[in-house]
């Protein structure tokens, strides 16, 4: 009898958490679910309102104009030629932080030299300053090195300011990693570079994800840099988004910019979905191991 | 196989000193080992003997050259670490073909090499695992394969035993003892067990506070331990240390404590160097306590230094082939060894047979041994 009724009461605490539980994931997930089905409406039947129900006349029309012909600025070229300035911009930015952290946290944690502690210090320091700060004297900057207005100056700009971060992250991973192994391997003959190379980054899997996640995640939504240091052929889809949804002539087509919408955002979310059972573990791999 | 010698070897971070001089010398072939507490140094001055650590000052020669300055992979020696330290990504082959690999010797003699040394630790059928999927015991086997493999003129081994269960550890302390016969080579082994210093060493160094309280041969360390530290640290149960008088009585000098109770008990230790200095002032006596037993006396009792003495027993603890029983005596708890088979309780009076011819007498204020 007693017992009964304490399995019934965890039956039903249980029943009352996951009633809860489904709450919330449809009330965070009905943001998506509006952009989606807008984004396969024609623009009258949003017009006539009732943003939540199902399409009446499925289209991929607003995807298409989204993709390739909504007028974006003075050009009809659609988000595709951002999309791909975007792309021009991330990668190497996410590659070039996550090798240069990692050889940070490298040099920070097992060749540590005199005050490696300032330095990294400062490096974390960077992570604080706040992007408005910086605008003008890195303006002043990419306009010396001849970068103003290229990807290529973007791609600076996000490294430097990713460096921070991915040092870090690799830091605090490779200070749990024994020093032991790094002694054993010199004793073996190997050099600064051959270490790494061979020892340290081939366990470094889950952190390299975190990184990964991380920067791609940071620099694929940046606006601020993108609008303030990018130009015509080099602007970041972030900027043109805004663009398009702010253009001023003509109807404002929803359905369009809903569309580009998920198309702006899509790249993170495919990362996230690829890798994000590693962003967890990653993240518990450092902190654990003590 | 070389001869190692350190001479006036100093090693500071920043202002502080952790190696204090040190000055050792081990023949080829010898099996040294490092002993003492934690922080004393013991390690660091492995490192430093490995290149792993920079030296201060002094020098450090293996075989007839310096190696001071020298890169840890140009001193011709291998370290066996505490934790193993195997490369995580690598198979236990890769392992232990890594520094040959980084001498650019080719693939074929290196799997001869490896096959050779998997065979002789029995672990050819782990060397396509990770270390990842490896017990203890079998990392362990493999961190000495890929330090055998190098054929070195040095072993260095941080504390390799530490980390194993205590049944495993005892067969491998056998197992590297059998490979040093075998290899006949000069190994030098940290530890701060003192049961695996006594049973490895041909020589033993132990360490305190970056200065080398005593080098000598492991009989030597047991039974004339040059400080009070050594007799304290060495030996398990340790050495019996009791406060007393030296005193001299008609002919004979005596050793002279208070019990619990106040009653002075004496001891004839006629014979004993040094100790005529000490007359009429406190010194520190010190006594083994398998020297305290309960063996008959029949044939001995000649023998002066074979001294009984009546004690109350305190604490009975059997340990199979040994009893040992902890009882008062000169106001201190004494631990005395007694046959396995004995039948004694706490609380009862028996009669003790003190061997006095293996006591050792240290100066009260120095610590040091009086001889």
């Amino acid at each position: 009898m007693s017992r009964n009724s304490v399995t019934n009461n965890i039956k039903f605490s249980r029943i009352l958490i996951y009633i809860v539980l489904i709450i919330f994931a449809v009330y965070y997930l009905l943001p998506l679910y509006v952009m989606l089905v807008n984004s396969l409406k024609p623009l009258e039947e949003i017009r006539g309102g009732g943003m939540l129900y199902l399409p009446s006349v499925w289209t991929l029309d607003p995807w298409r104009a989204a993709w390739s012909s909504a007028q974006i600025g003075v050009d009809p070229s659609g988000l595709r030629p951002y999309f791909w300035n975007s792309i021009a911009m991330v990668v190497p930015a996410v590659l070039l932080s996550t090798v240069l952290g990692s050889l940070n946290g490298y040099v920070l944690t097992k060749w540590q030299f005199r005050g490696h502690g300032v330095v990294f210090g400062l490096l974390l320091l960077s992570c604080f300053i706040p992007f408005q700060i910086v605008l003008i004297p890195m303006a002043k900057l990419l306009g010396v090195f001849g970068l103003a207005g290229t990807t290529s100056g973007l791609v600076l700009v996000h490294l430097v300011y990713g460096v921070g971060f991915t040092t870090l992250f690799f830091r605090n991973y490779y200070a749990a990693f024994p020093t032991e192994i790094i002694k054993a391997a010199q004793i073996d003959g190997a050099g600064f570079f051959r270490i790494f190379w061979r020892v340290l980054l081939p366990s470094s899997g889950p952190i390299i994800v975190v990184s990964v996640i991380w920067q791609f995640t940071n620099i694929w939504n940046d606006f601020l840099f993108g609008a303030s240091f990018a130009d015509f052929d080099s602007t970041p889809i972030t900027v043109a988004l805004n663009n398009l949804v702010n253009s001023s002539t003509g109807v404002k087509e929803y359905n369009v910019h809903f569309a580009g919408a998920i198309l702006a955002a899509l790249p993170t979310l495919v990362v996230y979905i690829v890798s994000g059972r590693y962003f967890v573990r990653g993240l518990m791999a450092g902190a654990v191991k003590g | 196989m070389a001869k190692v010698t350190i001479t006036d070897l100093y090693k500071n971070y920043g202002s502080v000193e952790v190696l204090k001089g040190i000055n050792l010398h081990i023949e080829d072939g010898g099996f040294l080992v490092l002993v003492g507490p934690s922080g004393c140094g013991k390690s660091t001055l492995l490192n430093t003997i490995a290149g792993l650590e920079e030296i201060t000052s002094g020098d450090i020669e293996i075989g007839k050259n310096s190696v001071a300055g020298l890169h840890p992979s140009k001193r011709n020696i291998a370290m066996v670490f505490q934790s193993y330290a195997l490369y995580p990504n690598m198979t236990v082959s890769q392992n232990i073909g890594f520094g040959m690999e980084m001498k650019g010797i080719d693939k074929n003699e290196r799997e001869i090499s490896i096959n050779k040394v998997a065979e002789t630790l029995q672990i050819s059928e782990l060397l396509n695992r990770k270390p990842g999927q490896l017990s203890g015991g079998q990392r362990q086997r493999v961190a000495m394969g890929r330090a055998i493999v190098r054929e070195p003129e040095v072993f260095l081994f941080d504390e390799p035993l530490s980390n194993l269960d205590a049944k495993l550890r005892i067969d491998m302390r056998t197992e590297i003892k059998r490979l040093h016969q075998r290899l006949g080579s000069t190994i030098i082994y940290v530890t701060h067990d003192q049961v695996e210093a006594m049973t490895l060493a041909t020589k033993i160094a132990v360490l305190k506070d970056g200065c080398i309280q005593q080098f000598a041969t492991p009989y030597e360390i047991y039974n004339n331990p040059s400080n009070m530290f050594v007799a304290n640290f060495m030996g398990a149960p340790a050495m019996n240390l009791i406060e007393g008088i030296v005193v001299k009585k008609k002919k004979d000098i005596e050793f002279e404590m208070k019990n619990n109770k106040g009653d002075i008990i004496s001891l004839p230790i006629d014979g004993v160097k040094g100790l005529e200095n000490y007359i009429d002032k406190p010194v520190i006596f010190g006594i083994r306590p398998e020297s305290i037993n309960d063996l008959e006396l029949s044939g001995k009792k000649s023998n002066k230094k074979m001294v009984e003495k009546e004690v109350e027993i305190d604490v009975v603890e059997p340990a199979g082939s040994d009893t040992y029983a902890i009882v008062e005596f000169g106001g201190k708890q004494v631990v005395t060894r007694l046959n396995g088979n004995s039948v004694v309780a706490a609380g009862e009076k028996v009669k003790l047979t003190f061997n006095l011819s293996q006591a050792v007498f240290f100066d009260i204020d120095t610590e040091e041994r009086i001889r």
